[in-house]
């Protein structure tokens, strides 16, 4: 089972501490929700699973092993799969070679063929099979986040972190983006969305972390996550106050 | 058969390159094969410049310190590496089997004084063997320098992008011309290190008889090189390696946390493209006969990237065809004529016009000139009609429009 456990993680950049002793696990296919303002931590958090930065105090285990020391690939080939909040499909390589790459890195004695089937049924899971030998620099920023959907796919980790996947896509695409979501947590892994968009947030996830300036203020059920005066101080209520 | 236009015209390229010593005859035949030789050369620089540069995203002004690296490796081995069947007891040796490895000491350019081997040979008697080793080693000494080189130069540079790792680079070619220049006494900086030719003892090839100074075995041999390295190339750019340096230049950040040894992949692209404009710069150096450390100059590196340039920098046939096509035309252009009372000085303008040549290609047609044609032909009876068409054909509400920048 999928075990992710993430204890007393700080980071700081200078005087700044952007997390201070965040501690969460995540056992099993959950679907996590994680929101909080802009400058919460929850990209820095996500960069301490991916291996982009190293906390400053704290450990992750990722099913028992460290991950935290791990350069990124390294991170990626023990489980973490993410997908970044501006969309960053490899531009100048056909749709089909941005889904072997993940493929290929993960099996170094594998070709390209071995994986063609494998890469046309996700692009059909996708709608986008008619468009696997463009280069992604032609589709849409809707299928571009489809494709980096799918790469992930083709990686296939333990944990999936998906940072505003739904941010500027049409609702046509968010629809097959909400089946992705589903379909891959049945299959049984672990799912983190970082989003702005309550209403999605609260459809899909059956549990919700809310970051407040680097502080982890509610973890629990969406339901009551979000009567939490804490977290409606801290994010929902200026939100609505916002709209 | 348009899909296979491009190999049909390789197959035919290849088998006039290996027949052209034998099917021109003309008087200056020895001047054609010289720029045959010195095409290959560039090519070679080029089209390996343009894995890196092109395919990694690497953009080095480097490339001619490691060609300068081969060429030099092979040119002090030469010149200061010794075999001798006694020992010198003066010079630094080692012992080789029956043989002794015998390392001369650096003596200058214009010194008259004796070297140790030569001091050494007056006590010697007469049947001691004193002979150099075949420059096969000294080539391949400086392949591995090449290597040794661009494995540190690409570690060094990991983190640098752009203008960042183009200085550098810049710094290091500098660095390296520099103290060329300033160790006379162990290369003889601008007065130049003279090499032995690549066939000293002339060469016989099915029962033909060829000089050291003939040109058709240099020919053959910087043409077997060129042909390899393209092979090399064209194999790796196929290979999950292609792709992997093709994602890292896309994104290097997103390529690992794909999985994908960011590191790893770098610093091989380094290593192999400086390993082989090493072979390229000492295979050249033999040939020519004379070294000088002028091969730094930025000139040089500016002429190999707008080879590539306008090549095309993401194609290494199309760059390789671009570098053979210019080294011809900057020779034919040498020609000065005039118009009127006015004479038109080619050796100076020949360069403008190359110079132009770059501007417009960067301008017009980013992809270089060959590539766009070999791209033509490898696309050929993919479906006409555009993305954004397809899609609006597919779905009028727009779901999947292009993007702005997709256009």
């Amino acid at each position: 089972m999928i075990q992710l456990e993430i204890n007393k993680v700080c980071k700081n950049f200078g005087g700044l501490q952007v997390l201070k002793d965040v501690s969460l696990k995540v056992e099993g296919p959950e679907l996590i929700g994680l929101i909080g303002p802009n400058g919460a931590g929850k990209t820095t958090l996500t960069n301490i699973l991916d291996g982009v930065i190293k906390p400053t105090s704290g450990t992750v285990y990722l099913n028992g092993k460290r991950i935290d020391p791990l350069p990124p690939y390294k991170a990626a080939q023990a489980g973490v799969g993410r997908t970044f909040q501006v969309t960053r499909a490899f531009r100048r390589l056909t749709v089909l070679e941005n889904l072997y790459v993940p493929a290929l890195a993960m099996n170094p004695t594998a070709r390209q063929r071995d994986f063609r089937k494998r890469a046309v049924e996700v692009l059909t899971f996708l709608t986008m099979e008619h468009l696997r030998n463009e280069y992604a620099q032609a589709l849409s920023g809707g299928q571009q986040k489809l494709l980096e959907l799918g790469r992930l796919l083709m990686l296939n980790p333990d944990i999936m972190i998906l940072d505003e996947p739904f941010a500027g896509v049409h609702p046509k695409l968010m629809e097959i983006i909400y089946q992705y979501i589903y379909r891959v947590n049945e299959e049984g892994k672990a799912i983190i969305i970082i989003s702005h968009d309550m209403e999605t947030i609260f459809t899909l996830c059956r549990r919700l972390l809310v970051l407040n300036y680097g502080d982890l203020i509610a973890d629990g059920d969406p339901e009551i996550v979000k009567k939490d005066p804490v977290v409606i101080e801290a994010y929902l209520g200026r939100d609505e106050e916002e709209q | 058969m348009k899909k296979r236009i491009p190999h049909i015209t390789g197959v035919l390229a290849v088998v006039f390159l290996l027949a052209f010593p034998f099917i021109y005859t003309r008087a200056d035949y020895d001047f054609m094969m010289h720029l045959w030789i010195t095409a290959f050369f560039y090519a070679i620089l080029a089209s390996s410049w343009s894995l890196l540069g092109g395919y990694a995203g690497q953009f080095s002004f480097g490339h001619m310190a490691f060609m300068a690296i081969g060429a030099y490796a092979t040119g002090l081995f030469s010149n200061y590496v010794y075999l001798a069947s006694a020992p010198t007891h003066v010079c630094t040796e080692f012992k080789l089997g029956d043989f002794y490895l015998v390392f001369l000491e650096p003596i200058g350019v214009t010194s008259t004084k004796l070297t140790c081997l030569d001091l050494a040979k007056q006590s010697w008697p007469v049947d001691v063997i004193v002979t150099q080793p075949s420059i096969v080693w000294g080539i391949l000494l400086g392949i591995l320098l090449g290597g040794v080189f661009g494995l540190l130069i690409g570690a060094l540079v990991l983190r640098l992008r752009a203008a960042y790792l183009a200085l550098l680079t810049i710094g290091f070619s500098e660095i390296l011309r520099a103290a060329i220049s300033a160790e006379i006494f162990i290369t003889r900086g601008q007065a130049g290190l003279r090499l032995k030719p690549l066939f000293s003892n002339g060469l016989t090839i099915f029962g033909r008889t060829y000089s050291a100074i003939d040109k058709v075995p240099p020919y053959y041999l910087m043409l077997f090189l060129f042909l390899f390295c393209i092979a090399i190339m064209v194999w790796l750019v196929r290979s999950r390696f292609g792709l992997f340096i093709r994602s890292i230049r896309e994104d290097e950040e997103a390529a690992a946390a794909l999985a994908v040894n960011t590191v790893r992949y770098k610093i091989l692209v380094f290593v192999i493209t400086s390993m082989m404009a090493a072979a390229a710069g000492a295979v050249q150096a033999h040939y020519i006969g004379i070294i000088t450390p002028n091969i730094l100059i930025l000139l040089q590196m500016s002429i190999v990237i707008a080879m590539a340039v306008i090549g095309g920098l993401e194609s290494i046939v199309g760059a390789a065809v671009g570098a053979i096509i210019i080294s011809f035309t900057l020779e034919f252009l040498r020609s000065s004529f005039t118009i009127g009372p006015v004479t038109v000085d080619m050796t100076i303008w020949r360069l403008v016009i190359f110079g132009l040549l770059l501007m417009l290609t960067l301008r017009f047609w980013r992809n270089g000139l060959i590539y766009p044609l070999l791209l033509w032909f490898s696309r050929a009876g993919a479906k006409q009609e555009t993305v954004a068409k397809r899609l609006t054909d597919a779905d009028p509400d727009g779901a999947g429009g292009p993007t702005e920048e997709s256009v």
